[in-house]
């Protein structure tokens, strides 16, 4: 079946078309037949791009207000003679979101229906940014196609399965009951499809491996995965936790905020554009929040460079072994994103040293492995080290069929105190 | 200023805007102090580079009426001058599509006086943004008499959109916030001027005991010493209330040319980049 996969921002709209079905996945004959975005949504140059496999990419212009004129838009240049690939909308068979949180309330994929979309909506004071354009885009989408059935595909749901030691903060305990305060975790897609995709490659099954999984792109999170289930992940009740990121700051004292907002006299609105956009590589670099950019002035000798990309490795190593600990061993570490797949450097700095804990790097292999998949341990290390480049949109589509055929797992997180 | 942090927060808001300036020379001066003012706040955290790039490419500056043309909705940011305001009014009357809102940016100005001789005086009316724009989550929309209610909506919309909260009003000198904080701070400066305490311990008190973030005499400082009497004068000129009578010590200040941060000087002492320099120990940030 061929399933639109929608991601919408605040002011865009990533959207792909996939072939996908039970049989289809069962073989991983899954087919990606158009990618494209809708970027600038409110403002009078929009911008569409459409790319279909071996042909030129198409782009256009035009004012679009709001999402409902994006993805009419899109629909339009899906079924374009010209450019398109469908013959007409009605092709489109299902649609599956991507939904940043889901809270407690949602473990797995769901179909949307009134009652699954308004608890989303309750879900938006969690992800103030994010749940709102979310569902801008799915009512824009249900709008245009009526008829077929939309699926929401979480970033927070495969980490529900973490236990409450994981999950709940040294803090009092009605913030959580109260405000829900606690470790969600995200790009839990991602997590899920890498753990999935790295263990096939090895010939194993995920039910009995200990995995820990490495996003590494403009968002930064690791995963422990024991039995094929999540149970600790690095980012906690936003995405700014854990590693160091783009432009995040990741772990830190929290008592740092409150003293600076005194002695700087900054605002709410500051002290978290400190933290979100300004910190990270970029704040500590000065160069980038490009970790290339940041590589090519580590390599002039700008020494604040280097000590952002050593901040950077370290925390990845740091949250390998944390995680090797909390599982009692790990048994592949897989590297994915945008730096994870592309970066030798950093994965070399971030995997080197830990022979201790049996993952012995192979720096041919990995020096090799560049925005491919490929093994980058050595023949004989006991815990295994993999690029596995992510597909959420893969994994998105994929889980509408699980859902439409009624075979998505689902389970019951190990530990609730509501 | 005033149209400058405007303009500001109308690109933050993803909007394009033409601002006007008087000549050529204003122009350049105003592209500097835009500069200034988002890498100020990009000191502060506030907003990155590429937010920067992006606000100033929605900015277009003009010196012309013509070189606006027609826009959605019109502000005129100049000084409280009522004939100066007219003459503004006049312009964009005659440019602006009948149905397209021209608003009037004023503390204590009347809007049906101000709008009495357009030719469409439903689509004028007030919006009362505070210094600064960019940052203060409030807006006055405020009804003059002729005013529709069509237009009366679409301006509360705009500071909606501005992401700020619209307060309504009807059209009363000072509408609220001016009309509030005037006696407060005037109240304030008598308190200095018969001795009871000294300026800056008028204004920790207030900050300590109320929350104020800045105290009633720094805020007038900040705001500009003349253009507090102004608005005080009009307020008495207007109401014949006493409580609106100017403090003499604020005459005798804005006479000896002591305006505030801009001077330098007001009640209390300021640096170049206009941060006070005599503060109280007691008055430093800190965690309390």
């Amino acid at each position: 079946m061929k399933i639109l996969v929608l991601n919408s921002g605040s002011s865009s709209v990533k959207y792909q078309v996939i072939e996908t079905d039970l049989e289809r996945m069962e073989e991983d004959r899954d087919l990606a037949l158009a990618v494209g975005q809708v970027e600038k949504i409110g403002l009078s140059d929009s911008r569409l791009t459409l790319s279909v496999p071996g042909r030129p990419a198409y782009q256009d212009y035009r004012e679009v207000l709001e999402h409902r004129a994006a993805i009419d838009w899109a629909l339009r240049a899906l079924v374009d003679p010209e450019h398109g690939v469908l013959a007409a909308v009605t092709d489109i068979e299902a649609v599956g979101h991507r939904v940043v949180h889901g809270g407690e309330e949602f473990a797995s994929s769901v179909l949307m229906t009134p009652d699954v979309v308004a608890k989303i909506e309750a879900c938006s004071v969690l992800a103030p940014l994010h749940n709102p354009a979310n569902l801008r885009g799915y009512h824009a989408a249900f709008a245009a196609l009526p008829k077929v059935p939309h699926v929401a595909v979480f970033d927070t749901a495969f980490h529900q399965t973490t236990p409450g030691h994981a999950y709940l903060y040294g803090i009092p305990f009605q913030l959580y009951t109260k405000h829900q305060i606690r470790r969600y975790g995200f790009h839990g897609t991602s997590h899920r499809y890498v753990s999935y995709r790295g263990c096939q490659a090895l010939g194993w099954s995920r039910d009995d491996r200990r995995v820990i999984t490495v996003h590494l792109g403009n968002g930064c999170s690791i995963a422990a995965i024991d039995h094929a289930r999540s149970i600790d992940t690095s980012m906690g009740f936003t995405p700014l936790e854990g590693l160091l990121m783009g432009t995040r700051s990741g772990d830190m004292d929290p008592a740092i905020i409150p003293w600076l907002m005194a002695m700087e006299e900054l605002t709410l609105h500051q002290v978290n554009t400190m933290l979100n956009k300004h910190s990270g590589l970029y704040g500590i670099s000065g160069v980038s929040s490009d970790m290339r950019e940041v590589l090519k002035a580590r390599a002039r000798g700008e020494q604040r460079a280097d000590v952002a990309f050593r901040i950077f490795c370290y925390r990845v190593k740091k949250y390998i072994g944390a995680y090797a600990a909390a599982m009692g061993g790990v048994d592949a570490v897989f590297m994915t994103g945008g730096i994870g797949e592309n970066s030798p450097d950093v994965r070399e700095h971030s995997l080197n040293g830990l022979e201790f804990m049996g993952l012995e790097l192979d720096a041919a292999r990995n020096a090799a492995t560049v925005g491919k998949e490929g093994e980058i341990s050595t023949d004989g290390s006991r815990v295994k080290a993999l690029v596995v480049p992510t597909n959420e949109e893969k994994t998105i589509a994929r889980d509408v069929a699980r859902v439409l055929g009624g075979v998505m797992p689902t389970f019951t997180p190990p530990e609730s105190f509501s | 200023m005033m149209g400058r942090s405007i303009a500001t927060k109308v690109a933050q808001a993803g909007l394009n805007v033409s601002l006007k300036e008087l000549s050529q020379e204003a122009l350049e001066s105003t592209k500097r102090e835009l500069e200034k003012s988002l890498d100020h706040e990009i000191a502060r955290f506030g907003l990155t580079s590429s937010e920067k790039k992006a606000i100033l490419s929605r900015i277009r500056l003009v010196t012309t009426f013509d070189a606006i043309g027609d826009a959605d909705l019109a502000i005129e940011t100049v000084q409280e001058d009522q004939a100066l305001k007219r003459q503004i009014l006049r312009e964009l009357d005659r440019r602006l599509a009948p149905d397209h809102p021209i608003v009037i940016n004023t503390s204590t100005l009347s809007i049906t006086e101000l709008a009495a001789d357009a030719s469409r005086p439903e689509r004028i009316l007030g919006m009362h943004f505070l210094y600064p724009v960019t940052t203060t989550r409030v807006v006055e929309v405020v009804r003059g008499q002729l005013t529709s209610d069509e237009v009366f909506e679409r301006a509360i919309q705009f500071g909606r959109l501005l992401g700020k909260v619209p307060i309504k009003v009807f059209e009363m000198p000072g509408f609220v916030t001016t009309r509030v904080a005037l006696p407060l701070v005037n109240e304030a400066m008598h308190v200095v001027m018969e001795g009871v305490a000294q300026a800056a311990e008028v204004d920790l008190a207030l900050k300590l005991g109320y929350d104020f973030r800045v105290g009633p005499l720094e805020w007038a400082d900040r705001t500009g010493l003349d253009r507090i009497l102004t608005w005080m004068q009009h307020l008495h000129d207007e109401t014949g209330e006493p409580r609106f009578r100017p403090c003499p010590l604020l005459r005798r200040l804005v006479r000896a040319g002591l305006l505030g941060a801009k001077t330098g000087r007001g009640f209390f002492t300021y640096d170049a980049n206009r941060r006070r320099t005599d503060r109280l120990p007691d008055d430093q940030p800190g965690l309390g």
